[in-house]
């Protein structure tokens, strides 16, 4: 069937079994062999392969020792942290400032909540929302809220809209913006319309947006909320140094208060929390709290085999 | 009525434009009842537009999109295009690259249904944006890890593809070679991307639903499956107004073709299920999620998917049967309902149970949303209906197409438009 000189691979024979009229074609037409069009499919998948390598490369995670520098005076039994903070770098950083908050300082911020604590009474997400004028319309919070029944982390058989916290039976896990090491939502935004600052915040730029919503598909932690409506906050109460207007046809989500962490205040959260549940502050410093309670305390992460590193750990 | 018009004679109201006969005449001489299928098309097509205004003006608040369904009736009809102007395509490289002769009567109309389905998709994502004038970004500072990036830029692409392969095919144009070299490039590009569009959701660690490899080879064979069921019932339409000639072995094949397709399909989906609710590979979150579209709230949508496709499988493949017209338009009917379904359920009920654990009631569709969509489908049939009248559709029986004249128009009345409507919006 084939020709004499240029012997065919044992799979095309088998291939060329089933279409023998194709074989016939080939010799007085211009027609296509089979060996040139196989050429040439593959030459177009190895193309196309090649553009998907950039994407590929970004998974790879970098060695730690690549990235950044270590603060001086540390020990090694800091190793854990530091491994921590290293993988914490920029991502898709484009290096031009949030025109409502500071430029980034040395800090990596990170914040630990002890469940064991928690009431579920939603002061956070109170403050919050008086904060970042979120849109009293919107319909979302930045911080939501489980409540699980005891004995298992059972995101599926949680509850957001429970009445009223503080139930003995029940225990409580408040969810947010992760600020992942590795945020899809950075990885998944199709312009770099949202990026992760050299602190470690990952912040959206609200002009860039284009509405796609993909990397509220991405987000593991539903953190991320689109302003389906035009954003209503009262005049009275609107916190001058966020920004409403912008807000509209765009998605927003928690930012660790960036205009008031950069600032050195903390949280609205951190400072709400009635049973002082919610740790917020700087892993490069070896005495704040977090870094403390990372190094004694038996931490873990919501949904940690995703492998998005959130910068939130929780303690019970 | 079926004589055409010689060579040597010129008709009226031929126009010529980048080497393309427009035969603008033969509009003027259309049925009434073509035109009020076109008016309707045009009335629907306005409603689309004043859903869009109303859109643009009032955002988000018209849809019923909501953060538990970020995505919803809109780009399902993005997937569903993307995948359904495959198939087209397949057909036709399957003449060039595979020597099925049989088809190369369908090759024009093929290629033109591939570069309308495309652009209606894009369309969907263009109206989908809230301010598609930022979409300009996506060509200043791509993200190279976005799926999003890849399948965008990869429907633009192929759409130019499409359209300029249609432009070769019609004037013939650099010959067989080039008509060659147009498929060894459009085909790899099909594929790649449908492979993209299944990327957008497979490649989401956050939704357990579709974080399965085997979303793209379903997305492919779905594609590919309802894209020639589409171009088998749009055929059967061309040949009802005798704008095509088309013979029943040429169904028949068709038909062959397609029976292939679907059992592949409905095979890969066999095999996700089991994957799925195996002891040894279930996962908590999948399975729930998944049982959902099983016995759970949203069975209405799956369930009708592998009834419709298990009986266009049965209806298509006993070989005495096949050959009957009726029993293939049937089945395709089904197979291009049930895709629909399919993507339906897959991205818009898909988020029924957010990351979170929550569970929301079915996605319904808004009016503007609905009307939005019905918009852009009038727009595509609005196309294929004003091409078939004035583009030469029909293949040359001469293989190098030298005379262009003799071939395109023959002398149509086209009696029953609403019908072919009917069956065209089945798709």
């Amino acid at each position: 069937m084939s020709d004499p000189q240029e012997p065919m691979p044992v799979q095309d024979d088998a291939a060329a079994a089933h279409l023998p009229e194709a074989e016939e074609q080939a010799a007085p037409g211009p027609t296509l062999s089979r060996r040139r069009f196989l050429e040439g499919v593959g030459a177009a998948a190895a193309i196309l392969a090649a553009g998907t390598i950039p994407a590929m490369i970004s998974a790879v995670p970098a060695p730690a020792s690549a990235q950044g520098e270590q603060p001086a005076g540390r020990t090694t039994g800091d190793e854990g942290l530091d491994r921590i903070i290293a993988e914490d770098q920029p991502i898709n950083y484009p290096g031009k400032p949030v025109y409502y908050a500071d430029p980034a300082g040395k800090q990596k911020w990170a914040m630990v909540i002890d469940v064991k604590a928690c009431i579920g009474c939603r002061k956070c997400a109170y403050a919050c929302v008086k904060e970042n004028n979120i849109g009293r319309n919107s319909g979302f919070t930045y911080i939501q809220v489980l409540e699980m029944e005891q004995g298992a982390i059972d995101i599926e058989g949680a509850k957001l809209d429970y009445a009223e916290g503080g139930k003995p039976d029940k225990w409580y896990l408040p969810v947010q913006c992760m600020q992942c090491a590795k945020p899809t939502c950075v990885y998944g935004c199709p312009v770099k319309a949202t990026w992760k600052e050299p602190d470690g915040i990952v912040v959206i730029d609200y002009e860039k947006c284009i509405a796609c919503r993909n990397c509220m598909v991405t987000c593991p932690y539903f953190a991320r909320h689109f302003n389906w409506v035009e954003p209503e906050v009262p005049k009275n109460e609107r916190n001058p140094k966020v920004p409403v207007e912008d807000k509209a046809g765009v998605v927003e989500k928690c930012t660790f208060c960036i205009q008031r962490t950069r600032n050195g205040r903390t949280t609205a959260c951190t400072e709400a929390c009635p049973v002082g549940a919610r740790k917020f502050g700087d892993l490069n410093d070896p005495d704040s709290e977090v870094s403390v309670l990372l190094k004694t305390r038996r931490v873990f992460r919501l949904k940690e085999e995703d492998g998005t590193e959130p910068m939130i750990w929780y303690v019970g | 009525m079926d004589v055409p018009v010689p060579a040597t004679t010129p008709r009226p109201g031929v126009k010529r434009f980048i080497g393309v006969d427009f035969d603008l005449g033969a509009l003027l001489k259309s049925s009434p009842r073509y035109w009020a299928f076109v008016s309707l098309l045009l009335t629907v097509l306005a409603m689309g537009g004043l859903a869009y205004v109303a859109q643009l003006q009032h955002g988000g608040a018209v849809m019923a999109m909501r953060d538990n369904y970020p995505w919803g009736l809109w780009f399902t009809n993005y997937m569903y295009y993307v995948g359904l102007s495959a198939g087209g395509l397949v057909v036709y490289a399957s003449v060039h690259l595979f020597g099925a002769e049989q088809f190369k009567p369908l090759s024009r109309l093929a290629v033109l249904q591939a570069a309308l389905l495309v652009m209606m998709a894009l369309l969907g994502i263009v109206t989908d944006m809230e301010r598609p004038w930022r979409a300009v970004w996506m060509l200043l500072t791509p993200n190279p890890t976005s799926p999003f990036v890849y399948t965008g830029s990869a429907a633009n692409i192929y759409m130019i593809i499409c359209f300029f392969d249609l432009w070769v095919l019609i004037t013939g144009k650099g010959g067989h070679k080039l008509a060659h070299r147009m498929t060894l490039i459009a085909l790899p590009f099909a594929i790649y991307l449908h492979t993209t569009t299944a990327f957008v959701l497979s490649m989401n660690k956050s939704r357990e639903l579709w974080n399965s490899a085997m979303m793209v080879p379903i997305f492919l064979t779905s594609a590919t499956a309802s894209g020639i069921a589409l171009l088998l019932l749009c055929a059967y339409v061309m040949k009802h107004f005798k704008i095509l000639e088309l013979t029943a072995s040429m169904f028949r094949s068709l038909s062959t073709l397609l029976a292939t397709v679907i059992i592949m399909d409905l095979f890969m989906l066999v095999v996700e299920i089991a994957t799925v609710f195996w002891p040894t590979s279930a996962k908590p979150g999948h399975v729930v999620r998944f049982a959902e579209f099983i016995t759970g709230r949203y069975a209405f949508t799956l369930v009708p998917v592998l009834i419709l496709g298990v009986t266009a499988f049965a209806l298509l493949a006993p070989r005495r049967t096949r050959h009957l017209p009726a029993i293939q338009i049937i089945a395709s009917a089904l197979y291009v309902v049930a895709i629909w379904l399919k993507r339906y359920t897959l991205m818009s009920m898909g988020f029924a149970i957010n990351p979170l654990g929550q569970f929301t009631p079915p996605y319904v569709p808004s009016a503007v949303e609905v009307f939005l969509a019905l918009g852009i489908l009038s727009l595509g049939l609005l196309v294929l209906t004003v091409a078939a009248k004035v583009l030469p559709l029909r293949v040359p029986e001469e293989p190098h197409g030298e005379s262009l004249h003799s071939i395109h128009v023959t002398e149509v009345d086209a009696p029953d438009d609403v019908s072919a409507g009917a069956l065209a919006e089945m798709g």
